[in-house]
């Protein structure tokens, strides 16, 4: 087991130099000088010469990208042309706002989506099996901005349950610990605080559900489809075994293992849609930050977004492989 | 559905119990949407950054301000009084005693004096008007002398401007840098916290000089998406959504829609911002550097179309370069305007012996859902007399860069005036010295014009200056820089439990001292 | 031909799937053509009007009409994904195959930087590249197309790796085949299947992220008529008016749908133990 972590990490570097040539690549496709490009049209001829020191620009580019490295190496991104912070910083502050609403819509893609596909692969072929799949792929067909504007009108202001953006209501006084509100909430005893956050969390969360479930019971589905079919499933029927014990037993948690690895990459993909998610809801997290940065030319932060966009990919997909890996003789010894 | 509904109650009643502290505070807390994160919240940096800007003129203040509702003429804030010289260069403040800043610092001359200094050495956005003082004399505690380095009657105005609010000399020198993340004025709120993309939030100063403002705390809220504020608004997320100029989408068919609101009422305001299809008037060569082929393009346009359609009548008609609400609005310009005649146009054009499709160009404009609609407009115009022009929607920094480097033909552009003087639309719009400088008409060197400009900027006296602007505007006019197509009302959404809001229109920025909620 | 029908026969979900889409197909060959409307011209005194005889699903708010826009939308729209696709097949296609045939440490070096640009979500890349590159249509494509390329290269690697061990390829390195030929001749024709899947369910992809680059205003420029910036330019009026930005959203939801359940019939049939099993 030691040996395949190690040689899984091993793996992951060359894919997170490629990923750094690439963001680092960014910024130089964009014609005219890196320097201005960075510094934005305000700056003055002396800042302009003092960032291309900086960056090493008259010297030739492998030595500009091990600088861009080093610096990436100590956490150093750049500075925001908007607000003049350090990028690290910048995106520190919004971090725990996309995790936090990233996890909880994986959480109930879990709950909903597993059970859906069970329920759909006991009754192969049927109306309702019919019916959930047509479901599941108006999951991943509609688009994001619209299913939002749905839920919006219709829990938001319609039936008054739910708020419509935001992520803490304005008028409670609260002072984030973690920055992850749920747990703040209940770090600081007050459970009601917790319940708030999650009555903010739901709408936004809703929209990333959709496609994670959707992804998730169809990939259960066709996964305790075939495991329905193995060997091993079909002796446990002849042995007898109920068929409860059957599907739960054997095929479920057959199907469940490669279930993880899509999951997680689903997960990273999902991220992406935060990007709009986080627009509409006004949630204060890193993919709105990256489309503002867009909007406003704020190159060392696009940079900065895409690279740690990037990185939670490259981090759950390892994570996943571990986990897989530790679960499933047979992928370590892939690996090898 | 039931678990659903049980959710639903247990939420509501969630604030409540979040503590009886918290549930007080609604009733005395005013939340205004904002599009956007605000930028620097300090005189020092701030460029005109309308967020930003607004909450500047709540926290500071500044010597004078232009008195509500009218915001004709000017009234003293931190200044008591003022006296202007003759010849317009001196200008001499009495100040007001006994006013603190929020730290305790005491308000006196020495700290208007360090502020504009302190302004005119940070912030390169007033650079053309802050660089006109010569100098700013603290001649006692209750007495600043300002020396200008040519007259400039619209001076007063500039100091009414966000940019040249009082800053406490103690705060700002000791936070530095970070003075725009933590800015301590004299203003009618204090600075309590930022958080990125979610809020600001000000109290209220009790011991304010003009009163303690109506509500104890005032949050800015960041909502980006125009639908979602309007949900906001509705629900009563919020309490006020302040259109910004509304740079993010054309406000008719809200406007029809929320009026019908009971619990919601518009503010309708005229402005005098100008938004035109303008020329890149500096181009030597080419079909756009025939004034008859710009005239001709300026009666393809269907203006009275255009404020119905699209605006649904929150915009109103601009005739010529500045709008009719401009003391210095000429009325020749309303004839001298072109009206909508697809046919005369293609008559000019073949006049000027100009095919249509020489004229194929892009057009560029700003992003957006409002430049977008207007782009459209504009295209489908000039399509139907055989101008096929290409609509490219570019990000401001991009935009800007290739406005000013003049490498376009044709643009949509516009001016948000910041201060309350002809000057604000006129001198940067169309002196050809300043053409380079930022998003100008990039009008061609004519020393005649130009120095009517600076005439008209410089002469003392009202009626004079009138006089000159008069003939600024024709001169203008007859070179054809643009087609002007609209002045957009400044269009704000309160929830009816607020009253007292008092809508500024130039800058478009409000003040919530006098805001009070029931 | 008999193929594709006993597949259509044995999967209900594909054979709805296909009909919407040949549906989808039809309205936006022949529509246009029957439609008496221009799809860029302003008729402002009629903005906004409900679904009536004249106007089957209304106008928008420039007064244009909106079964219009929405037929002529379906040419660019779906021209944009098929265009997508295609760059992203043959761009991910040589890639993958050539890495799979060539293997040792090419194929590990080639495939790393699959696994690069695969860590970007595809909407974060598509918009850094639009950011890059300026927003337009052409560059919208182009960067969805560069998202989407690195899975047809897996999966064709996966197609290439497994069929360079087959006997016929051996024999044909043996023969002394050029590299070239053996790629042309079996690897890829033998490989096609699953990339014709992955193409299906792709192009319900390419779609949707387009759509989303034009709500973020990276994609079409108006007045160009495509689906997803129709929605985002509309709406604002989806209130008041909701045809206005329901009927290209709905249409890029059934244009999606169908491909993806095209696609889910196709995976499944392909797959040789639930063949056996439906058989």
């Amino acid at each position: 087991m030691i040996g395949f972590v190690f040689r899984r990490l091993l793996a992951v570097i060359p894919v997170l130099l490629i990923v750094l040539v690439l963001v680092f690549s960014l910024v130089r496709v964009v014609p005219g000088d890196p320097a201005v490009t960075l510094l934005g049209p305000g700056a003055s001829d002396v800042q302009i010469a003092a960032l291309r020191e900086q960056l090493n620009l008259d010297q030739p580019i492998v030595m500009q990208f091990v600088s861009y490295l080093g610096g990436v190496l100590q956490g150093d991104l750049g500075i925001s042309l908007k607000s003049g912070q350090p990028v690290t910083l910048e995106l520190m502050k919004r971090l725990p706002a996309t995790i936090e609403l990233s996890v909880v819509a994986l959480l109930a893609a879990i709950v909903i989506g597993i059970p859906l596909g069970v329920f759909s692969a006991t009754r192969p072929d049927t109306v309702l099996d019919q019916g959930l799949r047509i479901l599941s792929l108006v999951g991943v067909s509609v688009p994001a901005f619209l299913f939002a504007l749905v839920l919006q009108l219709t829990f938001g202001l319609w039936l008054g349950w739910l708020p419509i953006s935001g992520r803490m209501s304005p008028f409670v006084s609260f002072e984030p610990i973690t920055g992850y509100y749920i747990l703040d909430g209940l770090l600081s005893g007050q459970p009601s605080l917790a319940l708030l956050a999650v009555s903010y969390v739901i709408l936004p969360a809703s929209v990333l559900t959709a496609f994670l479930a959707a992804v998730l019971s169809r990939f259960v589905r066709s996964a305790m489809l075939e495991a329905i079919e193995e060997d091993y499933v079909r002796t446990a029927r002849a042995k007898g075994l109920a068929e409860r014990a059957i599907i739960y037993g054997h095929a479920l948690r057959n199907a469940l293992l490669p279930a993880i690895t899509v999951l997680g990459l689903a997960f990273a993909e999902m991220l992406g849609g935060a990007i709009l998610t986080e627009t509409i809801f006004a949630w204060p997290g890193i993919g709105r930050y990256m489309f503002e940065a867009i909007s406003n030319r704020d190159y060392p932060v696009i940079q900065g977004t895409t690279l740690l966009f990037a990185l939670i990919f490259i981090v759950t997909a390892l994570v996943v492989d571990l986990i897989h890996g530790w679960l499933d003789p047979r992928v370590r010894k892939r690996l090898k | 559905m039931k678990i659903l509904k049980n959710l639903a109650i247990a939420t509501t009643a969630l604030a409540l119990l979040a503590g009886p502290a918290a549930a007080q505070s609604e009733s005395s807390t005013l939340v205004v949407a904002v599009p956007s994160d605000p930028q620097s919240l300090e005189p020092g940096t701030n460029r005109a950054w309308p967020v930003g800007s607004e909450v500047i003129l709540n926290v500071f203040d500044t010597l004078v301000a232009w008195s509500p509702p009218e915001f004709s003429s000017l009234e003293g804030r931190l200044a008591e009084s003022w006296t202007v010289s003759e010849d317009g260069k001196t200008f001499d403040f009495k100040l007001r005693e006994g006013v603190m800043f929020h730290d305790g610092t005491p308000f006196n001359a020495e700290a208007a004096k360090y502020s504009f200094e302190r302004t005119s050495e940070l912030n390169s956005y007033v650079k053309a008007t802050f660089g006109l003082i010569e100098s700013v004399e603290a001649v006692s505690d209750t007495e600043l002398r300002i020396m200008l380095s040519a007259p400039y009657p619209a001076f007063l105005s500039i100091l009414a401007q966000p940019q040249a609010a009082i800053v406490s000399p103690t705060a700002a020198e000791e936070a530095g840098e970070g003075f725009a993340s933590n800015p301590v004025g004299t203003g009618p709120f204090k600075f309590e916290s930022y958080s990125a993309d979610t809020s600001v939030v000000l109290v209220a100063n009790p011991d304010y000089f003009r009163g303690a403002p109506g509500v104890e705390r005032l949050i800015f809220r960041v909502i980006p998406d125009a639908s979602t504020r309007r949900l906001e608004l509705e629900s009563g997320g919020v309490d006020i959504v302040q259109q910004q100029g509304q740079l993010s989408s054309p406000p008719a068919q809200d406007v029809a829609e929320l009026s019908e609101n009971p619990d919601i009422t518009v503010l309708e305001v005229p402005s005098q911002i100008i938004r035109q299809f303008e020329f890149n008037n500096s181009l030597t060569d080419g079909p756009y550097a025939d004034a008859r082929v710009r005239k001709a393009l300026t009666y393809a346009i269907d203006y009275e179309g255009l404020l119905a359609g699209i605006f649904g009548g929150t915009a109103e008609r601009v005739y010529g370069p500045l709008t009719t609400n401009s003391w210095a609005f000429n009325p020749a310009m309303k004839e001298m305007a072109p009206t909508y005649d697809p046919e005369k146009a293609k008559a000019m054009l073949a006049e000027a012996g100009v095919d249509p499709s020489e004229l194929s160009t892009k057009l560029y404009s700003f992003q957006g859902q409002l430049w977008g609609a207007i782009a459209t407009f504009v295209q489908a115009n000039l399509a139907d007399i055989g101008v096929n022009v290409e609509i490219a929607q570019t990000e401001f920094p991009s935009y800007r860069a290739l406005h000013v480097a003049g490498e376009h033909q044709i643009a949509l552009d516009g001016r948000q005036p910041w201060y309350n003087d002809p000057d604000a639309h006129i001198t940067i719009g169309y002196l050809s010295s300043l053409k380079d400088s930022a998003m100008t008409f990039r009008m061609g060197e004519d020393a005649e014009l130009d120095a009517l400009i600076q005439k008209a900027q410089q002469t003392p006296g009202l009626e004079a200056r009138k006089e000159l602007y008069f003939e600024v505007q024709e001169q203008i006019m007859e070179k054809v820089p643009g087609a002007y197509l609209f002045s957009p009302k400044l269009i704000i959404f309160h929830r009816n439990n607020i009253d007292g809001l008092v809508v500024n229109s130039a800058p478009p920025l409000n003040e919530y001292w006098s805001v009070t909620k029931n | 031909m008999s193929e594709v029908l006993s597949f259509l026969r044995n999967n209900r979900l594909a054979a709805y799937g296909a009909g919407l889409l040949l549906f989808v197909l039809m309205a936006v060959i022949f529509g246009p053509i029957l439609s008496p409307y221009q799809p860029t011209k302003l008729n402002i005194m009629e903005a906004l009007s409900a679904p009536s005889a004249t106007h089957w699903l209304g106008t928008d708010s420039f007064g244009r009409d909106v079964l219009t826009r929405v037929l002529h939308g379906g040419r660019i729209t779906l021209g944009i994904g098929i265009g997508v696709i295609v760059i992203a097949f043959s761009v991910g296609v040589t890639y993958g195959t050539i890495s799979g045939f060539a293997g040792g440490w090419i194929d590990v070096a080639m495939m790393r930087v699959v696994d690069a640009v695969l860590s970007f979500p595809a909407l974060v890349l598509a918009i850094a590249l639009a950011a890059a590159f300026g927003a337009s249509l052409e560059n919208a494509m182009l960067a969805v197309a560069i998202t989407l390329a690195p899975q047809f290269a897996r999966v064709a690697r996966a197609q290439a790796v497994s069929i360079s061990v087959r006997p016929y390829v051996d024999a044909a390195l043996s023969l002394g085949l050029p590299n070239r030929r053996i790629l042309w001749r079996y690897i890829l024709p033998n490989g096609l299947a699953p990339l014709l899947v992955q193409s299906t369910l792709a192009l319900g992809s390419a779609i949707l992220q387009t759509a989303s680059l034009g709500f973020l205003g990276l994609g079409a420029q108006p007045p160009i008529a495509e689906w997803g910036a129709d929605v985002a330019a509309n709406l604002q009026y989806a209130r008041g008016s909701p045809w206005v930005a329901l009927a290209p959203g709905t249409a890029i939801l059934l244009t999606v749908l169908s491909f993806n359940m095209i696609g889910d019939g196709l995976a499944d049939w392909m797959n040789p133990r639930r063949r056996k099993r439906q058989g």
